[in-house]
Formats: structure tokens, sequence, C-alpha cells
């Protein structure tokens, strides 16, 4: 009978992550580009699919409701089109030399989602205005 | 599913979700808030006798980065769940109500809600490097960011359940 042991200290994954620059690289680009692509998804109409709630009807891309099956939702495909985009931005950032990544500002990550709401506000004007 | 139905009505079981959401967005809340307040008014020096405001601030930020990003996702997976029930049976009747500003508010609580998503990682991030102080002002605006967002989305939550009210 064999044993083996774990010699790795608890906590030591998250550890080390927190200190990765490789990861700090992806959460900085994640994080401004998911609000980027957000806004664009919302002012643009890309939805990565469409859903229509009450056939549970799932539709690739933008799709208009459907006679007869009610109303039909993009909330659900742009956070898809936001998430995977960014995401993939986020894992290419990663590839660039450690002097080119450390150059990306860090305050992007609030300064796109405070630059964000204006314009979602700005989307929404149907709403306000009726 | 269906088994589940011969013990509670769908009315019940889409109560219980929005109270689940409701109850993890207080808890959600309750940490955001804390840690905003530390990182907008810290405490320099622990006082034995400070008051309720002080002790409020006086929290261990990166205590609460894991907890939030856990609770975050959880609250946002409950709500995408109970959306669908709230497009066809709380949308509709809102819109024929004329409530555009309602709906209007709701459209931008998910907004916030996915960019909050969006930002977790690096929120994660500065809080764990929370002894760097090159990241002090990043994680200062991110954390009042995702605070300001959870407040607006959850005094939003509670005005459109008020269109329709408890239950129905």
């Amino acid at each position: 009978m064999s044993t083996t042991t774990n010699t790795a200290p608890a906590g030591s994954g998250s550890k080390s992550l927190a200190s990765s620059t490789a990861f700090k690289t992806f959460a900085i680009v994640f994080g401004f580009t998911t609000a980027t692509l957000y806004v664009l998804c919302d002012l643009m109409g890309w939805p990565l699919f469409s859903y229509h709630p009450a056939t549970n009807r799932v539709e690739l891309f933008y799709a208009r409701p459907r006679q007869g099956e009610g109303p039909v939702m993009y909330w659900y495909g742009w956070t898809a089109t936001a998430m995977l985009g960014a995401a993939a931005l986020g894992m290419l950032a990663t590839l660039l030399p450690q002097q080119v990544a450390g150059k990306i500002p860090l305050a992007l990550v609030w300064i796109v989602p405070v630059l964000a709401i204006p314009l979602l506000f700005y989307s929404l004007m149907p709403f306000w205005t009726r | 599913m269906d088994d589940l139905f011969d013990f509670i009505s769908t009315n019940t079981y889409w109560t219980i979700l929005l109270i689940i959401h409701g109850l993890l967005a207080v808890a959600l809340l309750g940490a955001l808030t804390h840690q905003a307040m530390s990182v907008l008014m810290p405490v320099r020096e622990a006082a034995a006798s400070a008051g309720f405001v002080t002790r409020f601030r006086a929290v261990q930020g990166a205590g609460y980065a894991a907890a939030v990003c856990v609770l975050w996702v959880v609250t946002f997976i409950f709500g995408a769940w109970i959306y669908t029930e709230y497009r066809i049976y709380v949308r509709v009747p809102i819109e024929e109500g004329g409530f555009w500003k309602t709906q209007g508010v709701f459209e931008m609580k998910e907004h916030l809600a996915t960019i909050g998503l969006g930002l977790l990682p690096i929120y994660w991030y500065l809080w764990k490097n929370s002894r760097n102080t090159e990241y002090d002002s990043a994680r200062k605006w991110v954390t009042m960011y995702l605070a300001g967002g959870c407040w607006f989305s959850f005094l939003v939550g509670h005005i459109v359940n008020n269109v329709r009210g408890f239950g129905s």
C-alpha cells in the first residue's frame, strides 16, 4: 500500500494566481474589454444567441420575435458575446511581452466601466422619454 | 421538475427563487458596503472604544474578496434564472401599465450586473495584493463601482418587485 503526501500548503493555488503577472494581465484586459464589448453588443445588437423564453427556443445571433411565440431576450446573448470575447482578448494579452503588457494602464479597469454608464443610459433613451 | 410541482405551485417555486436571489443580494450588499467603507475611510489605528461607524469601516477588506466574487456569481446566476419568468410575467404587464422608466432602470441593473461580473477577476487580484500600495487607487475605485452597482441593482430589484407585488 502506498500513500502520497501533498506538500503544497493550503491556499497555495490562489496565492500563486495572485502573484502571477499573466493572471494580472488577463484580469486587467478582461475587466475593461468586458465593459467595452458589452456596450458594443448593446448598441450594435450583437447577441451571440437570442432566447425565446415562452417556447425555450434558442437561435444563433440576432433573431426577431416570432409570431405567437412571445418576446425574445438578447441579454444572455450580449453577456455571452462580451464574456467570451473578453476572455479571448485577455488570453491573447497574456502572450504579449512583459514590457508591453506591463504598460496597459491599470486605471482602465474602472475608467472604462464608468464611461460605459452614460452610453448604456443613452441606449435606454426610449424608456426615459416615452 | 414535474415531481417538484406536485408539492408546490409554479408561483411558489419562482417566489422561492426570487427570495433566495434577494437574500444572496443582501449578503453581497453587506460585504461590499463594509469593504467600500474600509477603502473610502480607512481606520488608521485600532480603537477599542470606537463607535459603530468606526467599527463598521474597520474590517479587513481583503477577507471579503473571495466571498464577494462567489456571491456576485451565484446572485447573478439566480437573477439570470428568474429573468426568463420576469420577461414574460412581469415585464409585459409593466409595459402594458406604461411603467417605462421602471423598466428602463431594470435594464440598467442587468447591464451593471454583467459589467460587474467582468470586473471580478481584477477585483480579486487587487484585494489579494492589498499590501501593494501601487494598486490602492484601482482597488478603491473597482470596489466602489461594484458596491455602487450592487446598491443600484438591489434597490431597482426591490422597486420592480413592488410593481406587481409579492407572489403575484
